[in-house]
């Protein structure tokens, strides 16, 4: 630890230690009569109003790794990147249109999980478990990655990087999980609703002050964008093709717009079926929560925008470029950039919010994961009769164990591989679609043939990001292909041939008579905004509603 | 689903034809306004420094959250006809 700078670690380390404080108040917080109840544990007693849902939704989506590997992706391919900030605008209209509905019918019914308004919708335990394990599969590696992101900052800050042992080397990411984990498993939701605060004003205030600051340093933003035009136009001499885009380009030289739109569309789709994004927004207590979020939310996506210049101001920081290019590792460009371009104390705050935006979607996404399972899968496969405090009991074990794996992961594999999984999980996370989002306006569906577009759409996207290559990698190399002569995002095409599957398959199977499945749900519950009611008492899935 | 049985509430889009249109070319809007790429993949013309890809991208965000306010805001006026009948109440207790 030669190279530690005192001032900017010892920030760190007291904010750390702060937010660690918080973590643990957070239990207390809004105390209610039990937190054994995963309506209390998992959702934070279902009671927050619009202030404390966009905090909570912000942290949740906007997460660390998105801060290190939105620029990294600029940093190394220009305009792309900006496929990030267009679909973080185009997420929200989107959803728009069916999260409200999503909200209310799980709040009629008392729904925790994605997974439980399929099971309720349908009468289908197959489809649910589907969707649950989906969900829990696309989120681990993202939960690893909000490690790769700490991790990012650490290497920079030179916390035990020089040491080649494993356990010296991610020591502090282990201490940061550790605590982590130990706050969830007690606080449950409210800590991470809580620690967004801080999360958010610490990353509000060195995003402004960079996007103002840095560029008088760096001969205004003129200078950034052209430095950032001349080098992704230059040929890169190994592949003969230009370095990046600096504006998606047109047909004639390549189309990069299709991938860029389809992978926004995609994205923005997904960004809503994955379930962390869900729990964030079933703890909203009213519809209105819901909706309004949808209209302040793309605050946060200003900020994305301006993270994501910080790839270009990265390539026009002669002494940031360097240091990324020596470690051959783009997405420490952001670290170095601030290391580079601030004063000590203030790029402690600055990485200080980086490792704190980590922690809060990486709790969030644990307790996502953790009610999958325990609603679910144990629930319905191995113990039915679960009392509320036995299934939060399952629920706080699972998110530790959920935890463990996603630091093993980000420890022990190669970063890449960490990566290539997240990009495989928006194209897995992106065929519950048709059930999801199909089943919150129509049950026309049979759930069989939603059951077969969905193995499909999985089996397609997982074999076509596999064959993707590059010169660098033969396998994994991306998220796009060539579908009909054009690049689109892989899980556009998956979810295409879903789709056209369930479609196809379900006059064939209503043609056969073959079961349907009871619905529990009624169409006016899908606009119900229960005005303060209490969480509904049955905890087991697919209660009936008590009428 | 069956014909409307009694329990159904006349269905807020035919109630309001018009409010209903706007809503959704709103919401439609929004999404083509970045969906369709040709719309603002360039680089002129500048904002001060700015591309215009990327100061596009920076005025949409506001633009996008007053359109879905809107949108919310017609919306409030749909559900006048309020379609939570007796059997509403009867599940929120």
């Amino acid at each position: 630890m030669s190279n530690v700078n005192a001032t900017t670690f010892t920030i760190v380390v007291v904010l750390f230690v702060i937010v660690t404080g918080i973590g643990f108040i957070a239990a207390r917080w809004r105390r209610a009569d039990s937190m054994m109840h995963l309506d209390e544990w998992g959702l934070g007693g279902r009671g927050f109003g619009t202030f404390i849902t966009w905090f909570l939704l912000g942290g949740d989506l906007y997460t660390a790794y998105t801060f290190i590997a939105v620029p990294a992706l600029v940093f190394g391919s220009g305009s792309i990147g900006f496929y990030a900030v267009a679909y973080t605008i185009m997420v929200f209209p989107v959803v728009f249109i069916f999260l409200p509905r999503l909200w209310s019918v799980s709040r009629v019914h008392g729904y925790v999980t994605p997974a439980d308004f399929i099971r309720g919708r349908y009468g289908s335990r197959g489809l649910a478990l589907a969707a649950a394990f989906t969900g829990i599969l696309a989120l681990m590696p993202y939960i690893a990655l909000q490690l790769v992101g700490i991790q990012a900052v650490l290497t920079v800050m030179g916390v035990g990087a020089s040491s080649a042992n494993t356990f010296v080397k991610d020591l502090p990411l282990f201490i940061a999980f550790l605590v982590l984990a130990i706050f969830t498993y007690f606080s449950g939701l409210r800590a991470p609703a809580l620690i967004a605060f801080v999360k958010d004003t610490l990353i509000y205030l060195f995003v402004l002050v960079a996007v103002f600051y840095i560029p008088t340093r760096l001969g205004g933003w003129g200078h950034i964008f052209g430095t950032a035009q001349a080098h992704f136009a230059a040929v890169s001499p190994t592949t003969g093709k230009p370095l990046g885009t600096f504006v998606p380009a047109a047909a004639s030289r390549g189309s990069t717009r299709l991938d860029f739109a389809s992978l926004a569309l995609g994205s923005a789709v997904a960004l809503f079926l994955y379930p962390h994004a869900i729990t964030g927004t079933l703890a909203a207590r009213h519809r209105r929560a819901v909706k309004r979020n949808m209209i302040y939310l793309p605050l946060y996506s200003v900020l994305l925008a301006l993270i994501a210049l910080f790839g270009y101001m990265a390539v026009a920081d002669p002494v940031t470029a360097a240091n990324v290019k020596q470690t051959g590792n783009a997405q420490l460009a952001v670290p170095y950039l601030f290391q580079h371009m601030f004063p000590s104390w203030f790029t402690g705050i600055a990485f200080a919010g980086i490792i704190i935006g980590a922690l809060v979607p990486a709790a969030i996404m644990s307790i996502a994961a953790a009610n999958l399972f325990t609603k679910n899968v144990y629930t319905e496969l191995i113990k039915r009769d679960a009392s509320p405090e036995h299934q939060t009991r399952v629920a706080q074990w699972v998110s530790l164990v959920v935890k463990a794996g996603a630091l093993l992961f980000a420890v022990e594999l190669p970063h890449t591989f960490s990566i290539n999984l997240q990009l495989l999980g928006g194209i897995w996370i992106l065929q519950l679609g048709p059930m999801l989002i199909g089943g919150l306006f129509t049950r026309w569906f049979h759930r069989w043939a939603l059951l077969a577009g969905w193995l499909a759409g999985m089996a397609f996207g997982t074999l076509a990001a596999y064959n993707v290559a590059s010169p660098a990698a033969s396998h994994w190399a991306g998220s796009s292909d060539i579908e009909f002569g054009h690049t689109v995002y892989i899980g556009l095409s998956a979810l295409a041939i879903n789709l056209v599957i369930a479609i196809v398959l379900t006059p064939a199977l209503k043609a056969v008579r073959a079961p349907q499945g009871t619905d529990e749900t009624l169409p006016h519950q899908y606009t119900a905004d229960p005005e303060d009611a209490p969480a509904p008492a049955p905890a087991g899935v697919g209660a009936q509603p008590a009428g | 689903m069956t014909q409307a049985t009694p329990r159904t509430p006349r269905s807020a889009i035919a109630a309001h034809p018009v409010t209903s249109a706007a809503i959704a070319i709103l919401v439609a809007a929004d999404i083509f306004a970045v969906l369709y790429v040709p719309l603002y993949a360039r680089v002129t013309p500048r904002w001060g420094d700015f591309p215009f890809f990327y100061w596009y991208l920076l005025i949409i965000m506001p633009v996008s959250s007053l359109a879905l306010w809107l949108a919310a805001f017609l919306q409030r006026r749909l559900t006048v006809p309020a379609p939570v009948s007796e059997a509403g109440r009867e599940d929120a207790r």
